[in-house]
């Protein structure tokens, strides 16, 4: 478009206004300029025919990189590019989704070659990549450049729109009236007030002279959606920065007070259960062949930390701040944390047991004591017996070498070596291996292991005498736990682009000029949008008037709709 | 208005660079968040077995050699001879070797520690903040963190006696 503008334009008008270069209309009377003024074409009235800002005649480094993002053509093709860039994204899963998926495998193993390609090209993470997150950002510089370029000249020239304009302008309207007025043309104009008004127009008069013109504020929708664009970008931009935005996914065994890291809370799942429908409940075709979940609920009560919280050697002091049923779509919320159920382990782990110290040989019991699977005590004192825990081995097995091990970190198959002391025991005590669960006893056989120990003649046996004394986890809830502060100006910067939309859509900025002299009117008109009606309120308008006018003759050509 | 026109310009360019450059480079440089060779090495605050409270800054000034493990996580098992021989050889050299046990209870570790005989700083990670901080999935896992704490390597497996001397000595000469 520079191109066109000669090196050293005449922009001044005849009128005697002087325009900036890139004018197409003069910015006073409307005539056209330069090339413009040749055409018999309908004027080109976008932003009224004034210049964009950046239009210069010696465009310095700056201006052109200005320019560059003030072209409309240019946000098109970055918009065209980022939505074929998406496109990539949706081929194959995105890597951001994944929990417990490696990567570097899976594409290769679920996909073949493509997969392979697909990772190695970096589209298993397009969202996050270099290249898309720079054409967001392009296209929000776009928003941002191409807005200030075009609004502020076009407030100028509708705030000081100049109410006689040059006779060309009237006439190359895509809606003109050229008609024989044989009244007064001020009484005429005059008569014409109270019609224009009552359809909601706004008119100024010069003499014979009249611009009537409404809703212009329909003009400002396409910047008020790109001002809710630009909030839109910088919310989502700003989620990447620290404690905005969280999404994790933990596990919370029953009854335990479990941290959620980052934060200052703790979450307590006082009580997970799925129900599931009962055959009565579901239609006949699926009775007995499927398995139908009804509910799954975590009652979950929420703690937040008040003192001594980042000191791992102290106990932080905790107070209960919000409690929930957590069902599916109905999360746990607390100031802008957010506890979704997601899965569940009814898997049942074992926390403590209450075994009781026994004397086999007259059943003498000497009563019992809490042996809690994490952090136990080490010393215990039952009846005239003292118990020293020697060794933990929470999944017990045997390695190579035949030394107990324990095969992994969880209490699959706990097992305990005490060493106790006591009457007619040994001086230096005697060890004795205890296995909480019933079926580890017969596996590792602890009856003989402890016959080793003691010898045949050992009379004490550690043993569990009800359910009661057994405590466990009766199963795990798996929540995701999420924090998204930056959602409410995501929301923000829709609903403007939502007011921008319906601003720019549901209404016309019209706007109607006439010059009457000579006995001659001149009519011309200018909407942005449904021609058709604006023309219909024209003839409507001037039938107040007692002017019949058809309405098709108004149409001067020029593709309306 | 004409001369007001060139600053604004600016400002907004600016301003789009600021924004801009720091949203494409929180997308390269950012990544998972897991530290990589390079880049500095995650604080953490973690009760040792000593009942003090130890920390990545303490350490500052000296080279780290951080190993993550497990007791019932063999190769960690075995590995342990060669970190207790390395801290005793570099520990005149301001060589500092930390073990980070992950999620197991005070008794297990300090039985732990006796059985293998190692007297290096031993920290436990009930809540597995490091193991998350550090990005730990295989254990186990060691980082080699240079004097101004940055991770100089990360080594994932068992250590053996050579490659772990060699390792640390690289670490000293830099």
């Amino acid at each position: 478009m520079m191109g066109h503008a000669p090196f050293i334009a005449n922009t001044k008008c005849e009128c005697g206004h002087q325009n900036p270069v890139g004018t197409v209309l003069c910015e006073a009377c409307g005539k056209p300029i330069g090339e413009e003024f040749d055409s018999s074409e309908n004027l080109e009235m976008r932003y009224d025919g004034v210049a964009r800002r950046s239009q210069r005649v010696n465009p310095g480094v700056i201006d052109l990189i200005w320019n560059f993002f003030s072209s409309v053509k240019i946000a098109i093709y970055l918009i065209v590019l980022t939505l074929l860039g998406s496109m990539l994204g949706t081929v194959f899963p995105q890597e951001s989704t994944f929990l417990n998926i490696d990567a570097s495998t899976y594409y290769k193993e679920q996909y073949g070659a493509a997969g392979q390609i697909y990772y190695t090209l970096g589209f298993s993470h397009t969202y996050e990549s270099w290249w898309f997150v720079s054409l967001l950002v392009m296209i929000g510089a776009s928003l941002v450049i191409c807005s200030l370029d075009r609004v502020l000249p076009l407030y100028k020239a509708l705030t000081r729109q100049k109410i006689r304009k040059h006779r060309q302008f009237l006439t190359r309207q895509k809606v003109v009236l050229i008609a024989n007025i044989e009244e007064d043309p001020e009484v005429w104009v005059t008569r014409l007030l109270q019609p224009l008004k009552k359809k909601g127009y706004r008119v100024k008069v010069d003499g014979g002279a009249l611009l009537a013109e409404k809703h212009r504020f329909s003009r400002w929708g396409p910047y008020v959606i790109h001002i809710g664009l630009i909030i839109f970008l910088l919310a989502v931009l700003a989620r990447g920065l620290p404690g905005l935005n969280m999404d994790q996914h933990l596990a919370f065994p029953q009854g335990e007070i479990t941290r959620i890291p980052d934060t200052t809370y703790y979450l307590k799942n006082e009580k997970f259960k799925v129900e599931f429908y009962t055959e009565e409940e579901m239609p006949e075709e699926f009775r007995g062949k499927k398995v139908l979940p009804k509910l799954y609920q975590t009652s979950a009560v929420l703690y937040q930390c008040t003192a001594d919280c980042i000191d791992p050697s102290k106990e932080p002091q905790l107070s209960e701040v919000a409690a929930h049923d957590i069902q599916v779509n109905s999360p746990l919320e607390y100031k802008g944390l957010k506890a979704y159920q997601f899965d569940y382990d009814l898997t049942p782990v074992l926390r403590s047991v209450q075994p009781e110290l026994i004397n086999s040989a007259n059943g003498e019991s000497y009563g019992k004591f809490m042996l809690e699977m994490k952090n136990p005590e080490r010393s215990f004192q039952v009846g005239p017996y003292t118990l020293t825990l020697k060794e933990k081995y929470l999944d017990f097995g045997l390695n190579e070498e035949g030394q107990p091990v324990s095969k992994s970190p969880y209490p699959n198959a706990p097992a305990f070596l005490f060493l106790i002391k006591g009457p007619d025991l040994p001086s230096a005590g005697q060890q004795y291996f205890y296995f909480p669960k019933q079926v580890d006893k017969a596996q590792f056989q602890q009856a003989s292991i402890n016959d080793k120990l003691g010898g045949q003649d050992r009379f004490l046996e550690l043993d569990v005498a009800n359910m009661s004394d057994v405590d466990f986890a009766e199963s795990t809830a798996y929540l995701n736990i999420r924090v998204d502060r930056a959602m409410p100006f995501v929301w923000l910067g829709a609903g403007i682009v939502m007011l921008g939309l319906v601003l720019g859509f549901y209404w016309q900025h019209r706007r109607i000029w006439l010059i009457v002299s000579n006995g001659e009117l001149t009519l011309g008109g200018h909407t942005n949008k449904n021609w058709f009606g604006f023309r219909r309120e024209i003839v409507s308008i001037l039938e107040r008037v007692d002017m019949a006018v058809d309405e098709k003759s108004l149409d001067n050509g020029g593709g309306l709709a | 208005m004409g001369k007001a026109r060139k600053p604004i310009q600016i400002v907004i360019l600016f301003l789009i660079v600021l924004l801009g450059g720091y949203a494409i480079g929180s997308s390269v440089f950012g990544g998972d968040g897991k530290p990589k060779e390079g880049s500095r090495a995650p604080s953490f605050e973690l009760l040792g077995l000593d009942g003090q409270t130890h920390t990545l800054k303490q350490y500052k000034g000296k080279a780290v050699v951080l190993n993550f493990w497990g007791s019932w996580c063999s190769p960690c098992v075995q590995e342990m001879p060669a970190l207790q021989a390395q801290w005793e050889k570099w520990r005149d050299q301001g060589v500092v070797v930390v073990g980070v046990n992950v999620g197991e209870d005070q008794m297990t570790v300090e039985n732990f520690v006796k059985m293998v005989g190692i007297n290096f700083p031993v920290v436990m990670d009930t809540g597995r903040d490091a193991v998350r901080s550090y990005g730990i999935s295989p254990m186990p896992t060691t980082f080699f963190i240079n004097s101004k704490g940055k991770v100089d390597s990360i080594h994932i497996g068992q250590l053996d006696l050579s490659t772990l001397d060699a390792q640390i000595g690289k670490l000293v000469s830099r």
